[in-house]
């Protein structure tokens, strides 16, 4: 065994009954919410939790958590925690554990419930952006528009030849629907999911996939040295280098709507200090902030109106690329990812 | 003055209980855990043969072995040589050689992946290189394949060997040598019927830490292999981050836990019989 997985493993083990990066004494004056980290925490600290901070006096710490850690956490009862900012199959697995509390709708004072579509304003979740997987190309490799412009098309080698990359099963959602796509289903019959046929078309594609990320950096990385010439990936990640100048292009056709969301731990110690963050985030001005510096969708329909176009047509879920695109449904993953990560075990290894 | 047992064991009860402490405890705790949310015996048992007994679960053993196993030997035809210069290296040779095998082993994993993947790429350096020397036409495919994982995998792994073919080396008299050279043996002779039966437990030893630690590799594998190096620990990392399916990652743990004890038992029948072996 080796001393690389083991501490994570020692760690899961020992039920978490370590203190969680600080000991949550929880005055009512602090929050302490979990987000993915990295820039994500930069951009939500200077749009949302500092502001948040200066209009209430509550303060914001943000930790690091994975789903592992966040369901351990909450079946030891050391929920040490109040709010949860993260793709919303971690949220959806928290609340089939019955680990989330109401969201407290009716008192929102800074964000107008109803100008959050109902699909993503949950009993016990509320989206604060989208992001998409869309299919991202090089400018190089295909110059002056001839690049795929569906995933028929990226699947088609012959015509569209060069190394790809797709999503592993370790972001917990390879890219299924991309494969009936490609297979011929159309956008709207996609779910339930034919994990056979998927499996099927994924048989097809895969002699040219270099490699499936399992990690956004990796994707990225792999389209800015030139590793791949085509990927399936999140919008954020490529939209980075496009801005550094990268020589790669993104098209909205087909792209896969996911949704970032917050909710707040049933047993956390300060329920009421979360409520009042998610009502603060989801505001038309915060998202607009971090929206534009993210490159992810809003979700408050104001914050459109304070967009300007030209940013709105490269944003998940925006009025220009909505249609294109579909959402991915996430019961459905809750309901098959344990079938579809040993069929992708035995794909893989076969 | 010889130390009696039970002086030995007091010595050793600190390790012992930090080890029950930190290890053995929570790794109990673990298996009885997850495995307990199966609930009965029969229950256990039942998934045990269906988890362990699958054709996915048996190919991702047989790739781990396998792997580890090549990496062993990379990591030994690499290691032999240069631990014997460090037994010759003096002064200042040696601690530049000393320092440029453990300063690598201070740095994290990922970094040294990521510099690897630097180097190692399509377009990275060797590529440019070897391509601008016109050495060859097509860039070389060194990594996102099994090549990667076992370049990345001996670079990790090399410390551990040469450390322990060194203590090997440094403690085989020199007097036998020069015996052996004196009786007119060909340094080659010297080397093979001598020097090298005298090293041989550390290099049965150095092989199996190589390999007991290559079994449970991780990080490389994820990030250098291709979609077909799939090793046990990340299959394992999925049933816990991803499907949270924690009486199968217990089994599978179990697995990588009977591979590396049986191993392990191995060397040590082995390196009881050393006197023989080395004689």
């Amino acid at each position: 065994m080796s001393g690389l997985i083991l501490p994570r493993r020692t760690l899961l083990a020992a039920g978490l009954a370590m203190p969680f990066v600080k000991t949550a004494a929880a005055q009512a004056g602090e929050v302490i919410i979990r987000n993915p980290g990295g820039v994500y925490d930069d951009v939500m600290r200077k749009y949302v939790y500092d502001p948040f901070t200066q209009a209430t006096g509550i303060k914001v710490t943000a930790v690091a958590a994975t789903a592992a850690k966040l369901l351990a956490m909450f079946r030891a009862n050391n929920v040490e925690l109040d709010v949860i900012d993260a793709g919303d199959s971690i949220l959806e697995q928290l609340r089939r554990q019955n680990a989330l509390a109401p969201l407290d709708y009716g008192n929102w004072r800074w964000t107008k419930p109803d100008d959050i579509p109902a699909e993503v304003r949950l009993p016990t979740r509320a989206a604060n952006m989208l992001y998409g997987s869309v299919l991202a190309y090089s400018k190089e490799a295909f110059p002056d528009g001839r690049h795929p412009k569906s995933w028929a098309e990226f699947w088609d080698a012959t015509k569209f030849p060069g190394p790809r990359s797709l999503a592993d099963m370790a972001t917990g959602n390879p890219y299924l629907e991309f494969a009936l796509l490609a297979d011929g289903v159309p956008k709207d019959k996609l779910y339930p999911i034919d994990i056979d046929r998927a499996f099927r078309a994924m048989g097809r594609i895969r002699p040219q996939i270099r490699k499936f990320w399992d990690t956004g950096a990796l994707s990225a990385q792999m389209m800015a040295d030139k590793e791949v010439v085509l990927a399936g990936l999140w919008n954020g990640r490529v939209q980075v280098l496009m801005d550094r100048g990268a020589p790669l292009g993104i098209e909205w056709n087909e792209n896969m709507i996911e949704v970032q969301a917050v909710g707040i731990f049933k047993d956390a110690k300060n329920v009421a200090g979360g409520q009042k963050l998610i009502d603060f985030m989801l505001q038309p001005e915060a998202q607009a902030g971090y929206c534009r510096d993210l490159t992810y969708g809003p979700t408050n329909k104001q914050a459109f109106a304070l967009l300007p176009a030209e940013q709105l047509t490269r944003m998940p879920g925006s009025p220009a690329s909505a249609d294109k695109g579909f959402y991915k449904n996430i019961a459905w993953w809750e309901d098959n990812r344990d079938r579809v990560n040993r069929q992708w075990s035995r794909w893989i290894l076969g | 003055m010889p130390l009696g047992r039970l002086g030995a064991l007091l010595l050793l009860a600190p390790t012992l209980l930090l080890m029950l402490l930190i290890f053995v405890g929570p790794i109990g705790w673990f298996l009885s855990a997850a495995l307990g949310e199966l609930g009965s015996l029969s229950e256990i048992w039942e998934e045990a043969v269906a988890t362990l007994g699958s054709r996915t679960i048996l190919a991702a053993i047989l790739n781990t072995n396998w792997i580890a196993f090549l990496v062993t030997l990379v990591v030994l035809a690499l290691g032999y040589p240069l631990a014997y210069a460090l037994t010759r290296a003096k002064g200042l040779a040696f601690t530049a050689i000393l320092v440029c095998i453990l300063l690598p082993y201070f740095t994290s994993v990922i970094v040294r992946t990521y510099a690897w993947m630097v180097l190692l790429g399509r377009n990275g350096l060797i590529n440019q290189a070897l391509l601008g020397l016109g050495v060859i036409q097509q860039p070389l495919e060194l990594m996102y394949n099994r090549t990667g994982v076992i370049i990345g995998m001996t670079y990790v792994l090399l410390p551990y060997m040469i450390l322990t073919l060194y203590s090997a080396m440094k403690a085989v008299d020199p007097r036998l040598l020069q015996a052996a050279e004196g009786m007119g043996a060909s340094p080659f002779e010297v080397f093979r019927k001598v020097f090298f039966p005298l090293t041989l437990h550390g290099v049965v030893a150095g092989a199996l830490i190589v390999f007991i630690l290559g079994v449970g590799f991780f990080i490389t594998p994820a990030l250098m292999g291709g979609p077909g190096d799939i090793m046990i620990a990340m299959l394992i990392e999925r049933e816990i981050e991803l499907t949270q399916n924690w009486p199968v990652a217990a089994l599978m743990t179990l697995v990588l836990l009977a591979v590396t004890l049986s191993l392990y038992a191995v060397y040590h029948r082995f390196s009881a019989e050393r006197p023989g072996l080395a004689a």
